[in-house]
């Protein structure tokens, strides 16, 4: 196996090299070569690619890859401290607003949010179909009993979905402005939609209390404020020059310029990007559930855990349908910002 | 080596190949759980019967529900290890269909679930390990419960416990986790702080293996109050410890029929606590991978696994065994 040793041995660092050799726990593949009894030359390929642990074997004071996932662990407890004194308090408003909405969504009675959800999807969507099609998913959700539970999904959807627009839309708009901004952020966002959530919320656990609803909080929001930028950015770049031209021959300010001219001509892409929002908080519903959100998400992992099927399918329809009562409404009033700059 | 395949396959194509695979071992596919102690298992099972009874085997990485809920729709995969069998009452049903062998209790001290506290804090107080001394000062222990997730079979019975204890009234509050992952974190988070903890796990485990814990007194076991616990609508849930769980190494019945050899030595897979923990505890303190546990276990219980398997089979190995 150890085709590196003679390489090591005619850059003369043999000795430094076995000092203070300590015993690595024994692999499969040498535990073969001891059980066919043959020479170890006669196994395993014949120029392996030198890898850390392939060059630890010719080399003792060459760390295995195990050392380097072993030193990212400890250096990420070492700054444990600092970051919680710096991420805890920063963050803790999160959990408030999620433990609010909660307790609002929860405690308020089904005579009073049904219909106030109703009127709100009637003034925001204009839309009578939309309205109706709202009014029969409340209703069906109640006649089922997972009135509560679909509550509790909503409510955790509202306050991430808004959270993740008021930051967004800001980031969005610093992106456009600037070309270095959008070369730094672009590989972030990239980032934020493929690393998967397990990867950061555990060690999220060594920072804040794990019974802290911000823990999912900062799942779903990480990964669902990605669209509202990309597209706030894209709608902003996509602005006609020459009514920016315009603008300028008017004398009016940046923020003028901003508030007035560019955000009303990309609010259509801005409102795209929210609608992607609300669909990408949903879909994250039951990662949540694996970190205690409460909700629909809960239901669909008790289904899945005990091969209660009927539980875990009429929970993920139920996640379905809120997705689409969402995604009618916000594109109900997509459709209307729409209809109000044409007639312009 | 190659001018044996060479033959192996001329044979195999001539069409002598049934009739040997008969008396060799052909394809096993055993089950690869996401626990630890299961894991070790596996592949200490895989090496022995790849070295010792030529069997080619396929690990399928698995969990329980879903390894038995294939086993009964499609007989697959041969060997499932390390099966709680309490909390899979599908089990159950598919031994009385005969679809399924019980081979052994591969864990023979059983499983030991409870509610624990960390060394340190018994240590300091040692009055909280009974249920009465973390009544009385429900503050010590972070003054929560965590539970293990919706879900999980030990959900209704610790449920149960927790109302027959008045631990809720005495200022407990019931956490209840979203996954395994989260409730072993918590383990290993209020570790790195010496923090207070309470709450629901399981041995033979990693987590207990690295993170010393006292095991809560919840009072001895009491066969009727735990059959009322373990439902959800349970009415009249009593105080009762758990019982020794049983752990079981399981195979299809064809299987078992068809390589009896195999069946044996999975009959013989056998592993006390104490020997499984200081493997975990070996593995972690090394960071080694399940693989290398499991050729920690070969190389230093030669005597354990040596007697497990058959005369030819032992001859194999003998280059080890020595």
């Amino acid at each position: 196996m150890a085709r590196y040793e003679g390489l090591f041995d005619a850059l003369g660092l043999r000795e430094w090299c076995d000092a203070d050799k300590t015993e690595a726990p024994m692999s499969m593949a040498q535990l073969l070569a001891q059980a066919s009894g043959g020479s170890e030359e006669a196994t395993g390929p014949v120029l392996p690619f030198p890898s850390l642990d392939t060059l630890n074997e010719a080399c003792a004071r060459i760390g295995q890859t195990r050392d380097l996932t072993e030193g990212i662990e400890q250096g990420f407890l070492a700054i444990r401290g600092q970051l919680k004194f710096v991420l805890d308090p920063l963050t803790q408003p999160l959990s408030w607003m999620l433990d609010g909405a909660l307790w609002v969504f929860e405690t308020a009675p089904w005579w009073f949010m049904m219909p106030l959800l109703i009127l709100v999807s009637w003034f925001v969507s204009k839309s009578r179909g939309v309205t109706l099609f709202v009014a029969f998913v409340l209703f069906f959700f109640a006649a089922i009993d997972h009135y509560n539970v679909a509550m509790q999904t909503l409510a955790i959807v509202f306050v991430c979905t808004g959270l993740s627009v008021g930051f967004g839309v800001p980031i969005g708009i610093g992106m456009s402005k600037s070309d270095t901004a959008q070369r730094m952020i672009v590989p972030i966002l990239d980032l934020l939609q493929t690393l998967p959530t397990f990867v950061y919320l555990i060690p999220l656990i060594f920072l804040f209390s794990v019974t802290e609803s911000k823990l999912f909080g900062i799942a779903i929001i990480l990964y669902a404020i990605v669209p509202v930028i990309r597209l706030t950015d894209l709608g902003i770049r996509l602005v006609d020059k020459d009514v920016i031209e315009a603008a300028n021959a008017f004398g009016m300010t940046n923020r003028q310029k901003l508030v007035r001219v560019e955000l009303p001509l990309a609010l259509p892409n801005i409102m795209a990007g929210v609608n992607q929002t609300i669909m990408m908080s949903l879909a994250m519903v039951v990662i949540a559930s694996l970190v205690s959100a409460p909700g629909l998400g809960v239901l669909v992992l008790r289904g899945i855990r005990n091969l209660e099927l009927g539980v875990g399918i009429v929970a993920g329809l139920g996640i379905v349908l809120l997705a689409v009562i969402l995604d009618r409404v916000s594109k109900a009033a997509l459709a209307r910002v729409d209809k109000q700059r044409n007639t312009h | 080596m190659k001018l044996k395949h060479l033959i192996a396959v001329a044979a195999m194509a001539l069409g002598f190949g049934t009739t040997s695979a008969k008396a060799d071992c052909s394809e096993v596919s055993i089950t690869e759980m996401d626990w630890a102690s299961s894991a070790v298992v596996t592949y200490v099972s895989k090496f022995l019967m790849e070295q010792g009874y030529g069997c080619t085997v396929q690990l399928v990485p698995s969990s329980t529900t879903p390894a038995v809920a294939s086993l009964a729709e499609t007989g697959e995969p041969d060997i499932v290890t390390e099966l709680w069998a309490a909390y899979t009452p599908a089990y159950f049903d598919l031994k009385e269909q005969g679809k399924v062998v019980e081979l052994a209790n591969v864990l023979v001290d059983g499983g030991v679930e409870g509610w624990w506290i960390p060394q340190y804090l018994a240590d300091e107080y040692p009055e909280l390990t009974t249920i009465e001394g973390i009544k009385a000062n429900p503050e010590l222990v972070g003054g929560r419960f965590h539970d293990c997730p919706d879900g999980w079979g030990c959900n209704f019975t610790n449920n149960s416990n927790l109302k027959a204890s008045g631990l809720l009234e005495a200022g407990i509050e019931r956490f209840q986790h979203g996954s395994g992952e989260t409730l072993a974190t918590a383990i290993a988070a209020a570790y790195e702080d010496k923090a207070p903890w309470f709450g629901y796990y399981w041995a033979p485990t990693s987590v207990l293996g690295s993170y010393p814990m006292a095991q809560v007194d919840m009072g001895p076991y009491n066969e009727e109050a735990h059959n009322c616990n373990v439902r959800d609508d349970c009415e009249t849930p009593a105080m009762s410890s758990y019982p020794t769980a049983i752990v079981l190494t399981v195979a299809t019945t064809s299987f078992a029929d068809e390589e009896p050899e195999i069946a044996e030595l999975m009959r013989n897979v056998q592993f006390t606590n104490v020997q499984m923990n200081e493997v975990l505890a070996w593995q972690d303190s090394n960071n080694a991978s399940y693989e290398e546990a499991a050729v920690y276990f070969l190389t230093n219980y030669k005597d354990v696994w040596g007697s497990w398997l058959n005369d030819e089979a032992r001859g194999k190995l003998a280059a080890l065994l020595q």
